[in-house]
């Protein structure tokens, strides 16, 4: 039984192994936005450290996906988790109280693609001004198209 | 829909005596670059710390799906401009896993002996900076008299000091001479018998052992919470370094030890980084004697276009983990490049390690923590 199955034991989600030496993952799961907690919660109990959080814009499928890496210190096991939305007005549960390191993620991936962290501890813009209303990394946002402040 | 809160505002009227708000930075000396930190403050003890972020963001995840996978790759020494060759090496070795070439073996000799190098450059500034921000001066001299020694030698073969751009897919840029071997291999000697002189001026010091230990204690347990990594991972017990843990390149093939120290203070990753550099010393002296023979770089395409699909690459840089993912659509630009960045999860805990401490010891603490700030605004 690998590290990821005894972590997820109990808890109905299907894991896929993956190919390690030509993506670097050792496994992928799709997991309801409800399971997000109890799924990081025996994550964190067994000591796997979050690596990242973030997300990808499905422009085509009208779809956003929140990406959640994890890896272990003892026994290298990196572990994609991700959970999707509709486009139009994501909001993903926060992982903030689980693990306390997630919060600067949460706001970064946040306001970089307009994703609404339910009960984040912290929910202030990060790298991005505060009175920023545009989301860059959506994949219908122009750059060029922004208004430059020269003041 | 999208919902951002305002900063926290401070009721002056009704603080207590004794108690005010501090702004320290966004340019000040102990913070490294142009990081803001908010100190609730009651008389010279800290009551919250919320560091500001983002004066030096340039949206590098945006830029890099605007351009071609070559184009990427300068770019990214901006970000940790003191270990610009991690950012080159994740990025061809993440690129050469998704496409499957082929690295010649003298290329991968030179990209870690580089490497090497650069983290000593990089623990060096470290060095130096960390002491003058606790108040010693001479420090900062020697290393950064000796610091000017790599980048002389990197910058013979990268052609820059210090945003090199030198690895490419498939190799490197350029062969190395057998004076660059032997001006490596000069440094090794010369650093052998300087490093005492490190310690002897450091490490004992009675003034410094008092503003580092039992000073920002990182226990193991709050480790992975905040997903700590590099040295500041290593100065609180967990022998978690990539260069072991996930493999890449030769360094399965090289001799060298993951120095670790239990005690999780200030003086802790100060330790640990210095024995480090004697480490990455004994790495760049093994790539000199076993340097192989051969071309440096393999024949790859002109157009680099990846199969659609996703990858991640880790490499160990002095800060601790990168790690990139990359999400491919198949065409010559990446669909989504997201950098996991070391400094940037190593600082996220610097408000848990700050409160209820003295604002002295919080300016040891971030000195310690050894984050680059353009890295974390990215």
């Amino acid at each position: 039984m690998t590290l990821i199955e005894t972590a997820l034991d109990g808890l109905d989600v299907a894991v896929d192994g993956l190919e390690y030496t030509t993506c670097g993952l050792h496994a992928q799961a799709e997991v309801r936005p409800d399971l997000l907690r109890p799924v990081c919660r025996a994550l964190h109990s067994l000591g796997f450290f979050l690596e990242t959080v973030t997300a990808i814009d499905w422009l085509a499928d009208e779809i956003i996906q929140g990406v959640y890496l994890f890896n272990h210190y003892e026994q290298n096991t990196r572990f994609k988790l991700t959970i999707r939305t509709v486009r139009a007005h994501p909001v993903f549960p926060s992982v903030g109280a689980i693990y306390p390191g997630a919060v600067w993620h949460e706001r970064e991936t946040g306001e970089f693609f307009g994703i609404t962290y339910k009960d984040s501890p912290d929910s202030r813009c990060l790298l991005l001004p505060a009175e920023t209303t545009f989301h860059p990394l959506r994949k219908d946002f122009r750059p060029q198209a922004q208004p430059v402040d020269t003041a | 829909m999208f919902e951002s809160k305002t900063a926290p505002t401070y009721h002056l009227e009704s603080m207590e005596e004794n108690q005010f708000v501090l702004n320290l930075g966004p340019q000040h000396p102990g913070t490294h670059g142009v990081l803001r930190v908010v100190l609730h403050m009651d008389g010279e003890y800290i009551l919250t710390a919320d560091p500001v972020l983002g004066y030096g963001h340039r949206m590098q995840e945006k830029i890099a799906e605007t351009m071609t996978y070559t184009q990427v790759l300068p770019y990214m020494a901006r970000m940790d401009y003191l270990g610009a060759l991690f950012y080159n090496q994740a990025w061809v070795c993440l690129v050469e896993k998704m496409c499957g070439f082929e690295v010649p073996k003298r290329a991968e000799y030179i990209r870690v002996l580089c490497a090497e190098l650069n983290r000593i450059a990089s623990h060096f500034l470290w060095f130096g900076a960390f002491l003058l921000d606790l108040g010693a001066f001479t420090p900062f001299l020697h290393a950064f008299a000796d610091r000017e020694r790599i980048l002389d030698l990197l910058e013979s073969v990268t052609g820059s000091r210090l945003t090199h751009c030198y690895f490419r897919f498939g190799g490197v840029g350029a062969d190395v001479d057998n004076v660059f071997l032997a001006g490596a291999q000069a440094f090794v000697d010369h650093m052998r018998k300087h490093l005492p002189t490190y310690h002897s001026l450091v490490t004992g010091n009675v003034i410094f052992q008092q503003r580092t230990k039992d000073v920002g204690v990182i226990l193991p347990f709050e480790t992975w919470g905040y997903g700590i990594s590099g040295p500041v991972l290593r100065g609180s017990g967990k022998q978690y370094d990539v260069r072991t843990s996930e493999p890449y390149s030769i360094y399965p093939e090289l001799d060298f030890k993951v120095p670790v120290e239990q005690a999780g203070d200030c003086l802790a990753r100060y330790l640990v980084r210095l024995r480090e550099i004697e480490e990455s010393l004994n790495i760049i002296e093994q790539t000199i004697a076993g340097m192989p023979k051969g071309p440096v770089r393999s024949k790859v395409p002109k157009i680099i276009k990846p199969p659609e699909g996703e990858a991640a690459m880790a490499v160990e840089t002095p800060r601790g983990e990168l790690m990139i993912y990359l999400v491919s659509d198949g065409s010559t630009v990446p669909y989504r490049v997201k950098y996991r960045v070391p400094s940037f999860a190593n600082l996220s805990i610097f408000s848990h390690l700050a409160r209820g401490r003295l604002l002295a010891d919080a300016l040891a603490i971030l000195g310690s923590l050894d984050m680059v700030i353009p890295e974390v605004d990215r």
